[in-house]
């Protein structure tokens, strides 16, 4: 069992290779054996037999082998086809490879920025305003004529297409510098009151409508000039000449 | 001895030495000049039997080893298959042919 062992080890190339090297050796032998036993005319009977029996046996082991060489030559020959099979599948694993990484790496860009699409949609959606409110509060600008003039507008037309003194004293600026939000020069009323924007406080009543006027700062001429007013005349034109008299009237205090 | 050399004779494989050896003793027994050629063919036999087997291809090692490294072969070459059929069979998406 161990020599059988020994020789599935061995490759059949030096198997046949040592077998060769007895063959050799015993046909030489032989030979010799022969030659010696012809020349002495002694006859060695035995001797010269076993090592002919032995040069036999190993020949038909020699040529066992070699019929095994051939075979192991015809499976070298499918193992060749074998390998080269196995070289081009690597080559499409690879290529395969090659193409799940890129595709990998693509979708990893996608969901990257589907996460940052994401992440945008949810702010939007936190400080969401209904479009109903913008709506509102574009006619609520585009009404005081604070965006653009009115088509028709001309110099010395009382809408405005700027902010009112009151308004810019009402905005962020004015409060900062603390500023007073009454008593106002070149404020007119109507339009205040066309803009629909200033609080009821501050709208009907003005300091120098009720004071100002009792107070007979006005040069008495001024309230005759009420009294010529035309009846019918409406109130918003009267609030006009009103605020328009009171700003005569205090330039020509300021003169003083 | 006479058996014996019917055994020599009966050697008639392609790589088999015993037709060589079995002339030899022939011209032996004949006291024949020849036997010196004879020796020489053998020796020549020999020689060739060793270039033969240096280049038989595959014989490098054992057949038991040869049927394992075989069988090795054909299970990588079955296991790449399988895996490409799954991924060619999978493929639910274009790939770009290689170029």
């Amino acid at each position: 069992a161990m020599a059988a062992a020994a020789a599935a080890a061995k490759s059949t190339k030096e198997r046949l290779l040592f077998v060769l090297d007895d063959l050799e050796v015993l046909s030489r032998e032989l030979i010799e054996m022969l030659a010696l036993s012809r020349s002495q005319k002694l006859p060695q009977p035995g001797e010269d037999n076993q090592v002919l029996e032995l040069l036999v046996q190993r020949d038909r082991e020699f040529q066992e082998l070699m019929e095994v060489a051939q075979q192991q030559g015809k499976v070298h020959e499918e193992m060749e086809l074998l390998e080269k099979e196995v070289e081009k599948r690597d080559s499409d694993i690879q290529g395969l490879q090659k193409q799940l990484k890129e595709a990998e790496h693509i979708l990893a860009t996608a969901v990257y920025q589907a996460k940052e699409k994401l992440k945008s949609i949810e702010k939007a959606r936190k400080g969401s305003i209904s479009s109903e409110e913008i709506i509102k509060y574009a006619h609520r600008i585009s009404a005081s004529n604070a965006v653009c003039a009115p088509l028709n507008w001309v110099p010395g037309d009382p809408r405005r297409p700027y902010p009112t003194d009151l308004e810019m004293r009402s905005g962020m600026l004015g409060h900062m510098a603390n500023l007073p939000t009454n008593g106002v020069n070149g404020h007119l009323p109507g339009d205040a009151l066309a803009a629909g924007r200033l609080p009821d406080v501050l709208t009907p009543h003005y300091p120098w409508q009720s004071t100002d006027v009792s107070a007979g700062m006005l040069p008495p001429h001024h309230g005759n000039d009420f009294g010529l007013e035309p009846p019918g005349h409406n109130k918003e034109n009267e609030d006009d000449v009103e605020a328009m008299s009171t700003d005569s009237s205090s330039s020509s205090s300021d003169s003083d | 001895m006479a058996e014996a050399l019917q055994k020599l004779e009966k050697g008639d494989g392609d790589c088999s030495l015993l037709p060589l050896v079995h002339d030899i003793i022939k011209c032996m027994d004949k006291e024949s000049q020849d036997v010196h050629q004879e020796l020489a063919k053998l020796k020549a036999k020999i020689q060739e039997a060793r270039e033969q087997i240096a280049n038989m291809p595959g014989i490098d090692s054992s057949p038991t080893a040869q049927e394992q490294q075989l069988a090795t072969l054909r299970e990588q070459v079955r296991t790449k298959n399988q895996l490409l059929q799954k991924y060619k069979s999978l493929c639910m998406f274009d790939v770009p042919k290689a170029s």
